[in-house]
């Protein structure tokens, strides 16, 4: 017998806002059918209405696990618009927040995944104190715990204070510390690698197939990382190579990022070691020159979530149109496919590991 | 001399005109027994939410509650004022009748089972040859009563959870039972006296270390607590067979949940680790005690590991826990013919 239940939009498992109505037989999955839009603002009709830099902080929302991200992304756009080199200092800089917004999204996505499976809170409570730990330096760096808009054309708002570097390098040594109790405590439990083996198998022709991007495609075994593929800011130079998996099951997803919770760390060590002294700020609003030199470009950075795409069509002082490409939204597609035939309760740990976040995939 | 004959001597003595009443006095003594086992009961569970509060939120690397009485120990009572402040709503589609009588029976039975244990030699209201039995029969009700209520709120979530929770009591019942067969075989007794006489010298956790565990485990599942949540998921299923009930009758339910942790543990205690003996302190200290280690150990395992899948869990306890329990069987066999 068929039965449909609806779990979400309000439910303790969907991250946010995400409807899914599932038909069971059994306790088997038929079939999955994933609402979203109730989260839909309308930014990308928004930003038309503002002036270049009047937007970030509308982006920053879009993904408010990791806000950095977004903003980053949208002045690169307007950066590649107006053709503004920016400043060592400050490409530096841009990688080493960037990596921390990272390792602060990863953690969170550790946490509510352990959530998902079962574990009562333990590791939830943890990743989220060690969260906090980067969330205070990002505030040290930009002044604000959550919404940064720290970008600026050209540099950031602002420089880093002088001890910055040194906790930098304090705090991602205590991460390295921390992150195999992490590993031990969820690798070593037999139980946690049986809800998590064999779940969810997305098969390397199927990654590509439905468009599948960042640690989700990575754990299908394609070593595909804007970050080295389409090399920006200075990752090559910092010798950073993508991490990858070949089962392209739950556990590989749940490898890929704390591998990349590894990379990042390191990544910041090198950063902040290699950090030229200098001028790091941005060009003041003011002196935008109204008139972009690029009338269309489109940037692509990869977020914690996977590649994101910036399309830019651009006006006088304001963009005529704005398209995202946001990852969350082409992995959330998997879930009509990925939990078939699956178990209800795997249902849970497969939504985890695709990472979703609805402000992100609704705009 | 157990404690109501004591009391029934004590009336006899004090009133002597009662004593062609013979009856009424054994109602009255055990009347009193079972209110002292209850109130035991109430502060039992009580101080379990209290522990496992305080205990996880130091695996949590948090203090728990700190505010309300010293060290929180009143946090729990603020909660279920709350709770039982707030207003019973029943669903519209849900059958009110068969719920409530559903979740008080629930309530009443475990309560039948917990005056059946011994706490001590003499401290009981009820003492007869097949006791363990009655309990475990009383125990077997159950799943019948969680998918009645699970199906009565007329929740999708709550019937999918009472149907998990069904397969899940049948499945591990039998390994459980076959446990408390091998320890009834080794004692010669099915009564909870004759089994802790048994392990005046050795508790049967050492004697039978595989029995021990089976136990454990079944039991754990018995009291659907973690890694055997299943019922409750709160990450898949909201709350389970609870999602569409109300403050007040989630209250009832908590303490039937902490009676049954409770009744598990004791049952433990009981048949694997020498029940109430001990040296030095009285009886009924030791039994408080091991029960008290038990629950925390209980809620330990709760903050460490993650939840099994309904049919990981059913493929554990049939292809693991069931031959194991009946190789404990067998070596409870050796163990009485004085072979090992």
């Amino acid at each position: 017998m068929e039965t449909k239940i609806n779990i979400g939009p309000v439910h303790p498992a969907t991250h946010g806002v995400l409807r899914l109505v599932v038909t069971l037989d059994g306790d088997t999955i038929k079939r999955v059918e994933p609402y979203i839009g109730y989260l839909h603002r309308g930014v990308e009709k928004l930003v038309e209405t503002r002036m270049f830099m009047q937007s970030p902080s509308y982006m920053e929302k879009l993904d408010y696990v990791a806000p950095m991200s977004y903003d980053e992304l949208y002045v690169s756009t307007i950066e590649a618009a107006m053709g503004i080199e920016v400043k060592e200092r400050a490409k530096y800089l841009r990688m080493i927040l960037l990596e921390l917004q990272r390792i602060a999204s990863h953690l969170l996505w550790l946490a509510t995944t352990a959530n998902d499976v079962g574990q009562w809170f333990t590791i939830y409570m943890w990743a989220f104190a060690d969260r906090d730990r980067v969330l205070k330096l990002l505030e040290e760096a930009t002044g604000a715990r959550m919404f940064y808009v720290n970008m600026r054309l050209g540099g950031l708002n602002r420089d880093v204070p002088e001890q910055f570097g040194e906790n930098a390098i304090k705090l991602m040594e205590y991460l390295d510390k921390r992150l195999p109790d992490y590993e031990s405590f969820l690798e070593g439990n037999p139980v946690f690698l049986e809800r998590m083996r064999g779940v969810g198998i997305l098969k390397k022709s199927d990654a590509v197939k439905y468009g599948a991007t960042g640690p989700v495609l990575r754990g299908s075994g394609i070593d595909y990382d804007a970050r080295s593929n389409h090399s920006y800011y200075l990752y090559k130079e910092l010798n950073f190579y993508a991490s990858f998996e070949t089962k392209g099951d739950c556990l590989a997803r749940y490898k890929v990022r704390i591998k990349e919770i590894k990379t990042s760390i390191n990544l910041v060590m090198s950063a902040v070691n290699k950090m030229p002294k200098g001028d790091a700020l941005g060009m003041p609003i003011k002196l935008i020159n109204p008139e972009p030199k690029n009338k269309e470009v489109l940037v692509r950075r990869e977020l914690p979530r996977g590649e994101s795409l910036m399309y830019l069509v651009a006006d006088k002082q304001r963009p005529y149109r704005l398209g995202i490409r946001s990852p969350t939204f082409v992995n959330l597609s998997l879930t009509q496919h990925l939990p078939i035939g699956a178990r209800i309760a795997d249902l849970f740990p497969i939504l985890a590991s695709l990472d979703p976040v609805m402000g992100d995939s609704d705009r | 001399m157990a404690i109501e004959s004591a009391i029934v001597e004590y009336i006899a003595k004090m009133l002597p005109f009662a004593q062609q009443y013979q009856s009424l006095q054994l109602i009255i003594a055990a009347a009193l027994v079972g209110l002292v086992i209850l109130a035991i009961v109430v502060i039992f569970d009580y101080s379990f939410g209290w522990i496992e509060r305080k205990l996880i939120a130091r695996v949590h690397l948090r203090r728990g509650p700190t505010k309300v009485g010293l060290f929180g120990i009143l946090q729990n009572a603020a909660d279920v004022t709350k709770l039982l402040s707030k207003e019973n709503i029943v669903p519209a589609n849900a059958n009110k009748v068969i719920m409530l009588s559903g979740i008080f029976l629930f309530a009443f039975l475990l309560m039948l089972a917990v005056q059946m244990l011994n706490m001590s030699s003499v401290f009981f209201s009820f003492s007869f040859s097949i006791a363990v039995l009655a309990v475990f029969a009383i125990l077997s009700l159950l799943p019948i009563l969680v998918f009645i209520v699970g199906w009565s709120t007329g929740n999708k979530f709550a019937s999918i959870s009472a149907q998990r929770s069904v397969i899940l009591l049948v499945s591990f019942e039998l390994s459980l039972l076959l446990a408390v067969a091998a320890v009834g075989f080794a004692s010669g007794s099915f009564d909870f006296q004759g089994i802790v006489a048994a392990q005046a010298n050795l508790p049967f956790a050492i004697l039978m270390p595989i029995g021990f565990v089976v136990f454990f485990i079944a039991m754990l599942a018995e009291m659907e607590r973690s890694p055997f949540d299943i019922r409750e998921a709160d990450s898949e299923l909201v709350a389970g067979w609870l999602t569409d009930m109300s403050a007040p009758m989630y209250v009832v339910m908590l303490f039937v949940d902490y009676t049954r942790m409770f009744l598990g543990c004791s049952l433990i205690a009981l048949l694997f680790l020498g029940g109430w003996n001990g040296p030095l302190l009285p009886g009924i200290v030791w039994f408080m005690i091991k029960v008290a280690l038990l629950a925390a150990f209980i809620i330990v395992i709760r903050a460490s590991t993650p939840r099994m899948r309904l049919d990981q869990a059913l493929r554990f306890g049939w292809s693991v826990l069931l031959p194991l329990a009946i190789i404990n069987l067998f070596w409870a066999y050796l163990l009485v013919n004085g072979i090992i």
